[in-house]
C-alpha cells in the first residue's frame, strides 16, 4: 500500500509526557499499520510555534498536534474554556467523566467545522498557584502579581481573588519570577519544577484549583481521506497511547512536587478544609461570570455531571 | 497629488503607530506600579487596624484594578507589525534596506546596470508574491474565523497588515526601478546624517552613503 | 547538498546587492519553488507570525529611545562630564571619547547611534584643539561598538529572540534552555567594562607615543558641575538596569519606558528638542525599526526551511563529528563571524548564524549565555572592518575622511579587540561571573 506520512508536531521537549506520548503514538501506529503510516515527531517547536501551530494544521503544513486546551478558544470553539474554570474538576475522577463522557466528545465534535478532527485527550495536571509570599488565605491574593497566560477565564479568576493578573511571555516567566516584576503563578507541578520556578518561589499553595491539558487532534480532511482500515488501527494506537501518556504525566507530576520538596526552595501548603472551602467560595462564582462565554447550558451540564449544586 | 497624499499618509501612519505603541506601554506599566502601591496602603491599613484608610484604600485598589490592560502587550505587538510592514514600504522610499554593493561597484557600468535592475526586480518579485500569498493567507483566515487570545479581534484584521504593506512595498520598488532606469538615481539612507544636531557637520556623500 | 544549495542562493542574490531582507525571502521562494514540493502556503504562516513576539518590540523601543537621546543633547553632557573626569591624563579628548562611548552605551542600545552621538562631538572638537583627524576617528568608531556589548542592546535582544525556544540539548543529552534578554544584557556587563578600559589603554599609549595634547586638569567643583548637567542621562542607566534587575519592569518595558524618559529629558528637562521635531524623530524611529523587524521576519522564515531541511543538525553532527572540541569549534566560529562581519550586517548576521550554531555550541557544552557574548563581541569588531562596517560609515561622514583612511585609524583598536575577543572566548568567567553572582 501507498505509505502516509503523519507530521505531529508540538512545542516541548521530546521527555515530557507529551513528548513521551507522541514517541509512544509513532511506535504503536508504525507497528499496527505494518510501516503503511510513517510518523515523524517534531518537539520544541522545531517546525512551528505554539501560536502557529493550529494555522499550520488547518493549512495541511502537519497533519497531527496536540495543543493547550486554551488554544481552541481564540481559534473561535469558546467552549473549551471549561476546562479553564476553577474547582470545576475536584480531581482525576471528576477530570475523567468529563473528557471520556459526553461533554468531553461533544466539545471535539466542535472542532469539525474548522477543519479539525479530535482524537483525545490529553492530562498535563491539576495547577497548584505559587508565590512569594504565603498565600493559605483568599486574602492573600490582595496586589499580588500573578503570571497567567492568555485566557479571559484565568484573568476573571485572578481578579475574583483581588490578584492583578499579569500576561507575559513564557520565556520571560523565569526572570519576572526571579526580579519581582512578577509576584507568582500557577502551574502544575511538572511544568513548575521543569522551568525551575521552584527556585525563585518561596510559597506553593497545593490548591489543585484549575486543570491544564491537551488535546491530540488531526486535520479533518486528512484524517477523513484515509483508508478506513488503516484509521482503525490508528485509533488503537491512540487508544493505547493516551492511556500511557496520562499514567505518566500524573507520574511526572508526583514525582516533580518530591523534587521540589527535596530541593526545599519552595514550602508547600496544603489547604486544610476550611481554607479549600473558602477559596471554592471564592472562586466558584467564576463559572456564573463566564457562563455568557463558555454557555450557560454546558456549564450547568457539567455541574451535574460532577455533582456540583 | 495622488502620490503626495500616499507619501504624507504612509509617514503619518508609521509615527503614529510608534507612539502609541510607546504610550500604551508605558501606560500599562504605570498602571502595575500604582496596583503595588495601592495594595501596600490596603496591607498598611489592615495591619494598623485602621478600617476606614482600609475601605477607603480598597475601593481605590479596587477601581484601579478594575482597568484591564491584559491586552496591552498584544496590542503592542499588532501596532508594531503594522508599523514593520507599512515602515518597510517607506524604508524602500528612503533607501533605508541595506544591501552588499561590493561585487556590484566592481563591476563595469553596463553589468552594473543590469545587475542593479536585476536587484530591484527581486524587490518587486518578492513582494508581488507576498501580496498574492497575503491574500489567500488573510482570506483562510477570515473563513477559519480565528480571533486574537487578549483583544479577541478577528486575525484577518491583524494579517492584512501583509498584503496590503507589501502591496505597497511593490509600488515603491517599481518607483525606485523607474527612477533608476531612467535617471540612473538610487536613494540611499544617510545613516551618518542626524537632523537636528547642531554640532554635526553636513554628512559627507561617498562613504557615508549605504 | 540541500545546505550547499540554499547558501549558493542566498549569495548570489546577496551579490546583485538587493536588500539582505529581500534576498533571504527570495531564496526561501527560489528553494521551495525549485528544489521541493513543499507548497508555499505552508511557510506563509511564517510571514505572518515571524515578529508576533513581545521580546523583539523591545527592538524599536530601544530604537526610538537611542534617537532621543541622539538628538537629544545628552551625549553633549555626558562628553563634558566625562572630559572633565580624563581630560587631564595623555590623548585627555580621545580617552574622554572612549569614557563618553561607554557611558552613552549604557544608555543606547546600537553602536552605529554611539559613533554618532558623541563623535559628531568629540571628533571636530579633538580636530580643533590640534589632533589629527586620522587619529581622532579611531577611538570613538571602534569605542562606539560599546553600544551593542554594554547593555541595553539591540543585537543582543535579536540574539536572544533568535534562539528563543530552542531546546538544545547539552554534551550529556540534557536539555539546555535558551537564555533570556536579561541573562544576556547582565552578561555584557563585565565584558564591556574591561573592553572600554583596553580601548582606554590603547588610546593613551598611542597619544603618548605621538605626544598629543591633554587638556588642564578640572577642579573637583567642575567636575561635579558636569557631573549634575549629564545626571539625567546617567540616570536612565539606573532606571534601565535597575528596572529590570529591581523587578519593576521586562526588558521589553524597559526599553519603551526608556523611550518616554528620553523624551521627557530631550524635549523638557535639555530642551534641545522642540515638541515640532518629535514627528520626525518618530518617523525615522519607524523606519529604522521597520528595516530590522523587515529582516527578522525574513530571517525567520530562512532559519524555517533551515530547520525543517534538518541542515543544522547535519552541521552540529558534522562539526561534533570532526571532534574538534570546544577550542577548535570557537576558534572556527571566530574566524567565520569575522569574515561574514567585514561584508554583512551584526542583526542579520545574528538572525541567521545563531540558529544555527547555538545548538551546536550547546551540544559541546558551551554555556549558551557565554557563547552569546562571543557572537555579539564578533559583531562589535565587524561593525568596525571594512568594506561593510557602519561604525566606520558613521566616523568616515562627521571626519570627512576616505573610507580607507578610516580603516587605517581604526586598526589599533581593532587590534585590542581581538585581544579581548580571544580573552571572552577562551575564559568564560569573564562572561559568567556576574550572571553567576546573581544567580541568574
Ligand atoms: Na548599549
Ligand atoms: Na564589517
Amino acid at each position: 500500500a501507498q505509505s502516509v506520512t503523519i507530521k505531529f508536531s508540538h512545542v516541548v521537549a521530546p521527555d515530557t509526557p507529551k513528548g513521551k506520548g507522541a514517541q509512544k503514538f509513532k511506535e504503536l501506529a508504525e507497528k499496527y499499520t505494518e510501516g503503511a503510516v510513517l510518523v515523524e515527531v517534531y518537539p520544541n517547536s522545531q517546525l512551528y510555534k505554539d501560536k502557529e501551530e493550529l494555522e499550520a494544521l488547518q493549512l495541511g503544513a502537519v497533519q497531527m498536534l496536540a495543543p493547550s486546551l486554551a488554544k481552541f478558544g481564540p481559534l473561535g470553539v469558546q467552549q473549551f474554556e471549561l476546562f479553564d474554570l476553577p474547582y470545576l474538576m475536584a480531581d482525576y475522577d471528576d477530570l475523567r467523566k468529563i473528557t471520556d463522557g459526553e461533554i468531553g466528545q461533544e466539545l471535539l465534535g466542535l472542532l469539525d467545522p474548522k477543519g479539525i478532527k479530535g482524537l483525545a485527550y490529553w492530562d498535563n495536571g491539576f495547577k497548584i498557584m505559587s508565590a512569594n509570599s504565603p498565600i493559605e488565605s483568599t486574602d492573600d491574593f490582595l496586589g499580588l502579581k500573578m503570571r497567567i497566560q492568555s485566557s479571559k477565564i484565568l484573568e476573571a479568576q485572578m481578579l475574583a481573588l483581588d490578584a492583578v493578573p499579569q500576561v507575559l511571555p513564557f520565556s520571560e516567566v523565569y526572570q519576572a519570577l526571579q526580579t519581582g516584576v512578577v509576584d507568582g503563578t500557577e502551574n502544575p507541578p511538572s511544568n513548575m519544577f521543569t522551568q525551575k520556578m521552584h527556585e525563585v518561589q518561596k510559597h506553593a499553595t497545593l490548591s489543585n484549583h484549575g486543570y491544564l491539558g491537551y488535546a491530540v487532534i488531526v486535520n479533518k480532511a486528512f484524517w477523513d481521506g484515509l483508508d478506513p482500515a488503516i484509521r482503525e488501527q490508528l485509533d488503537r494506537a491512540m487508544e493505547e497511547s493516551t492511556i500511557y501518556a496520562n499514567s505518566i504525566a500524573r507520574e511526572e507530576n508526583e514525582w516533580a512536587m518530591a523534587e521540589m520538596v527535596k530541593a526545599g526552595y519552595t514550602t508547600f501548603h496544603e489547604l486544610t478544609e476550611d481554607e479549600r472551602a473558602e477559596w471554592i467560595a471564592r472562586l466558584r462564582p467564576v463559572h456564573d461570570e463566564m457562563a455568557s462565554r463558555i454557555g450557560a447550558d454546558l456549564i450547568a451540564k457539567a455541574h451535574g455531571v460532577l455533582g456540583i449544586e | 497629488m495622488f502620490l503626495r497624499i500616499l507619501d504624507r499618509f504612509e509617514e503619518v501612519l508609521i509615527s503614529v503607530l510608534m507612539a502609541a505603541a510607546v504610550i500604551l506601554i508605558f501606560v500599562a506599566v504605570f498602571h502595575r506600579f500604582s496596583i503595588g502601591y495601592a495594595a501596600d496602603l490596603v496591607r498598611y491599613a489592615r495591619a494598623n487596624e485602621m478600617p476606614e484608610l482600609q475601605s477607603w484604600a480598597r475601593s481605590v485598589y479596587s477601581s484601579i484594578n478594575s482597568i484591564k490592560l491584559t491586552w496591552a502587550q498584544e496590542a503592542c505587538i499588532y501596532l508594531f507589525v503594522w508599523m514593520a510592514k507599512f515602515g518597510a514600504a517607506y524604508g524602500v522610499r528612503i533607501g533605508i534596506h541595506v544591501g552588499v554593493d561590493m561585487v556590484v561597484l566592481k563591476l563595469d557600468a553596463k553589468w552594473q546596470r543590469i545587475v542593479t535592475i536585476i536587484a530591484m526586480s527581486g524587490g518587486i518579485l518578492f513582494t508581488a508574491i507576498l501580496v498574492w500569498i497575503g491574500t489567500t493567507f488573510v482570506y483562510h483566515v477570515g473563513v477559519g474565523g480565528q480571533i486574537s487570545a487578549d483583544l479577541e479581534m478577528p486575525m484577518w484584521i491583524v494579517y492584512l497588515a501583509v498584503p496590503l504593506g507589501s502591496a505597497l512595498m511593490c509600488f515603491r520598488f517599481i518607483q525606485a526601478l523607474h527612477l533608476y532606469v531612467t535617471t540612473g538615481q538610487i536613494v540611499h539612507h544617510e545613516h551618518g546624517h542626524v537632523d537636528g544636531m547642531d554640532d554635526a557637520p553636513a554628512p559627507a556623500n561617498g562613504g557615508a552613503a549605504k | 547538498m540541500t545546505a550547499l544549495i540554499i547558501f549558493a542562493i542566498l549569495t548570489l542574490l546577496l551579490a546583485t546587492s538587493m536588500p539582505v531582507s529581500i534576498a533571504l525571502g527570495l531564496t526561501v521562494f527560489s528553494f521551495l519553488y525549485f528544489f521541493t514540493s513543499i507548497p508555499m502556503d505552508s511557510i506563509a504562516l511564517k510571514l505572518f507570525t515571524g515578529i508576533e513576539k513581545f521580546e523583539i518590540m523591545a527592538i524599536p523601543f530601544f530604537i526610538l529611545a537611542g534617537n532621543f537621546l541622539t538628538h537629544g543633547g545628552v551625549a553633549k553632557r555626558m562628553i563634558a562630564f566625562a572630559t572633565s573626569m580624563v581630560g587631564h591624563w595623555h590623548g585627555g579628548m580621545g580617552l574622554a571619547a572612549v569614557v563618553a562611548c561607554a557611558l552613552f552605551a549604557a544608555i543606547s542600545g546600537s553602536s552605529p547611534a554611539t559613533v554618532m552621538a558623541v563623535g559628531s562631538i568629540m571628533i571636530p572638537a579633538m580636530v580643533k584643539m590640534g589632533y589629527p583627524p586620522q587619529f581622532a576617528v579611531g577611538p570613538v568608531a571602534a569605542a562606539g561598538g560599546l553600544g551593542i556589548l554594554i547593555p541595553p542592546s539591540i543585537v543582543m535582544v535579536m540574539y536572544a529572540v533568535a534562539t528563543s525556544g530552542m531546546m538544545a540539548t547539552g554534551p550529556d543529552g540534557e536539555v539546555v534552555f535558551s537564555p533570556s534578554i536579561g541573562q544576556i544584557f547582565i552578561a555584557g556587563v563585565v565584558p564591556g567594562l574591561i573592553l572600554a578600559a583596553m580601548y582606554a589603554a590603547t588610546t593613551v599609549w598611542r597619544a603618548w607615543k605621538n605626544g598629543y595634547p591633554r587638556l588642564p586638569r578640572a577642579g573637583w567643583g567642575e567636575r561635579f558641575a558636569a557631573f549634575r548637567k549629564s545626571i539625567w542621562g546617567l540616570l536612565l542607566i539606573v532606571i534601565i538596569m535597575g528596572g529590570i534587575y529591581g523587578g519593576i519592569f521586562t526588558p521589553t518595558e524597559a526599553a519603551a519606558v526608556s523611550a518616554v524618559y528620553a523624551f521627557v529629558i530631550a524635549v523638557f528637562v535639555y530642551k534641545d528638542i522642540r515638541m515640532r521635531d518629535v514627528p520626525k524623530v518618530l518617523l525615522t524611529s519607524a523606519a529604522m525599526s521597520a528595516m530590522l523587524l523587515y529582516i527578522i521576519t525574513n530571517a525567520v522564515m530562512f532559519a524555517f526551511i533551515l530547520t525543517s531541511e534538518q541542515i543544522p543538525q547535519h552541521m552540529s553532527d558534522w562539526i561534533v563529528s570532526l571532534g574538534f572540541g570546544k577550542i577548535g569549534f570557537l576558534l572556527m566560529v571566530n574566524i567565520m563571524l569575522l569574515v561574514i562581519g567585514m561584508v554583512m550586517e551584526p542583526s542579520a548576521i545574528i538572525l541567521i548564524m545563531a540558529p544555527i550554531l547555538y545548538p551546536i555550541a550547546v551540544k559541546l557544552g558551551i554555556d549558551p549565555v557565554h557563547f552569546g557574548i562571543i557572537l555579539i563581541v564578533n559583531m562589535e569588531i565587524g561593525l568596525a572592518t571594512p568594506p561593510v562596517g557602519l561604525n566606520l560609515y558613521v566616523g568616515s561622514a562627521i571626519s570627512k575622511l576616505g573610507l580607507t583612511e578610516v580603516s587605517k585609524s581604526v586598526v589599533p583598536w581593532l587590534l585590542t579587540a581581538l585581544v579581548f575577543l580571544m580573552m571572552i572566548t577562551y575564559i568564560p568567567e569573564i562572561t559568567l561571573f556576574l550572571p553567576r553572582l546573581m544567580g541568574m
